[in-house]
């Protein structure tokens, strides 16, 4: 049974943070690569960069992953995977409404997460029911 | 690996005796109430304080009676609206549709059923325990005399007798289903380097003490202050339907006796421990896997991961999800949680072949993190994916209290091994356990305590 996580953090104008947001989405797939693969619950994530509406800058970041099984106990496994949390962390840096206090905690990251995911349980569309562990059980990643 | 000093335990002075000692007084009641505001809420909580049980030692000066204090979020924001930075389980309750990702409390148990239907918003659940039922009655009417003096609503959740959970004494720390509980509870003990913390340890279960990866919070700001020295407790009522229990037993003991022979009776008690991978005694099918042994009836020393075939102990028996010890778990499942149990059964026996009336297990689960530990493991007895030995399928359940879902999300069969290389197959086992109610507290620290008794 898959879920929806679509985490949408609006960002500030300053070159620096919008310079922050392109890198994190350069270099998404390579910095979350490996934690992803060994969680075995995501079936797909991405970033996506929301343009301004005149169309220069970047207004937003939105990171869109679909997982299996409930959100919250597994928070702590991305919490406690570095480079997952510096993702994370990254994404609440720049926020146009940082969190307050900042992510420094698993508490923390919980609130950020919830506090920003557009979406429930009840929205996605489901094409098929298994979970990526049943699904690699059937068809082994190939070397 | 580095070892960073662990910083002193937490006094036990500070922290409820239930959190870290697990209580033997026979005797017991779990009052939900809700307030009238601030004022009537720090009177109240003001007029318990002497009455509140620490963890310390209390030698042989045993107490005749005592209490502890939960509050829910909602009871929290009663007197400071401000604490927002708590969990989002803890804040969102466990009828949200997260918690219900794990819970999956559905038909019978529904969140929309719990409380016999009612609604009622639960600020503080008081649990009081006495040595003899008079210590308790006299305990629970101060705790009624301080609800009126200070307007504060008891909520009734039983339809039943006095309307209150309380204890069924004569059971002691049996069951409705006929097994011995309570065995085996995390030791809390206390790492030396922060890094050497076990799931067991007392800082996952102890909030504002580093070194835990399921990390209890929150640990800063007022809302940290507030909730160190705190544990949460995930208070969950489960009707058992003994009935239904000993109707499967009865019916499936033919199967059992055509597989490996035996009386029927022997059949029913065969089938009663696979289920639950103690038997009824309490000796675990690890060490005792064909018949129940006095000598082990208390032994938690034991692991499964040599049971590659689950010829002792079926893959999804309830001790063997619930705890799963050593079984290999996945990454993201990976360390096992741990929770401490303070159960205790409420509501008379059955007198067969009558099994009408209400009963079940008042269940307080411990944790330092709701989401992390318990609705975690919970998701686990609902859906049993957390360990390769459940491949290719990885959606068996908790053979004794899942939730028996939609075949979507859930099989509800079970199987049983055998040495023969056959099995014991039950194509879909019945639902044992109805949800009554569920409600996520704090149990905050005694200075806690004291703090918001004076914020009238």
């Amino acid at each position: 049974m898959a879920n929806p996580l679509t985490l949408y953090v609006p960002i500030k104008q300053d070159p620096d943070t919008q310079l922050k947001a392109q890198l994190a989405y350069d270099n998404f797939v390579s910095s979350v690569q490996a934690g992803l693969d060994t969680s075995n619950i995501v079936h797909y994530a991405r970033l996506a960069l929301i343009p301004n509406p005149g169309g220069e800058g970047i207004l937003a970041i939105c990171l869109i992953t679909t997982f299996d099984g409930p959100m919250n106990p597994y928070l702590k496994y991305f919490w406690n995977n570095g480079a997952l949390q510096s993702v994370f962390t990254g994404l609440a840096s720049i926020a146009l409404n940082p969190p307050n206090p900042p992510v420094s905690d698993l508490t923390g990251f919980e609130n950020f997460i919830n506090d920003n995911n557009l979406n429930t349980p009840d929205d996605l569309y489901n094409a098929y029911g298994q979970t990526v562990l049943q699904i690699r059980a059937q068809f082994p990643p190939q070397a | 690996m580095a070892n960073t000093p662990m910083p002193p335990p937490p006094d036990p002075g500070n922290v409820q005796g239930m959190v870290l000692r697990g209580y033997t007084h026979p005797y017991s009641c779990h009052l939900l109430f809700t307030f009238p505001g601030r004022s009537g809420a720090a009177g109240f909580i003001g007029a318990l304080l002497g009455y509140v049980q620490s963890a310390q030692d209390w030698g042989n000066d045993k107490p005749v009676r005592m209490l502890n204090i939960g509050l829910t979020y909602a009871g929290i924001l009663i007197f400071d609206p401000t604490l927002v930075q708590f969990p989002s389980e803890f804040k969102a309750g466990p009828a949200s549709t997260g918690s219900q990702q794990s819970l999956m409390d559905s038909g019978p148990s529904a969140p929309a059923l719990w409380w016999n239907g009612d609604k009622p918003t639960i600020h503080c659940i008081v649990h009081v325990y006495g040595m003899t039922a008079d210590a308790l009655s006299g305990l629970a009417a101060i705790v009624s005399g301080a609800a009126e003096t200070n307007g504060v609503s008891e909520f009734l959740p039983l339809k039943s007798g006095s309307g209150r959970l309380t204890q069924y004494a004569p059971l002691g720390h049996d069951i409705h289903f006929g097994y011995h509980d309570g065995i085996d509870n995390p030791d809390l003990g206390w790492p030396q380097y922060q890094e050497a913390t076990v799931p067991s340890d007392a800082n996952n279960f102890v909030i504002g003490y580093p070194g835990s990866v399921f990390s209890p919070g929150p640990v800063s700001g007022a809302a940290g202050a507030f909730a160190k020295d705190g544990c949460y407790n995930a208070f969950r009522v489960l009707y058992q339907d003994v009935g239904a229990f000993e109707t499967f037993l009865t019916q499936y003991a033919p199967m059992v006796v055509a597989s490996i022979g035996g009386s029927l009776q022997q059949a029913r008690e065969w089938l009663a421990a696979k289920l639950v991978g103690r038997w009824r005694n309490g000796s675990p099918l690890i060490l005792s896997p064909n018949a129940p042994d006095p000598a082990t009836r208390d032994a938690t020393d034991f692991g499964y991961s040599a049971d590659t075939l689950g010829l002792k102990c079926p893959f999804s028996a309830h001790t063997r999800v619930a705890n799963p010890r050593d079984e290999p778990t996945f990454p993201a499942d990976t360390p096992v949680p741990r929770l401490s149990r303070r159960g205790m059964p409420y509501g008379a026996p059955p007198v067969p072949p009558d099994y009408g009336g209400e009963r079940g297990l008042i269940g307080l689960f411990l944790c330092g993190a709701l989401a992390g530990q318990f609705e975690l493991l919970y998701s686990w007895i609902n859906v049993n994916n957390f360990s390769n030995v459940f491949l290719p399928k990885l959606d068996t359940q908790d053979a004794l209290i899942a939730n028996r879902i939609s075949l979507s999300r859930g099989d509800p069969s079970f199987t049983i091994p055998l040495p023969n290389g056959q099995a014991i197959k039950i194509p879909s086992l019945p639902p044992f356990v109805v949800t009554r109610g569920t409600a996520y507290c704090l149990l905050p620290s005694l200075a806690t305590l004291r703090q918001i008794a004076t914020a009238a």
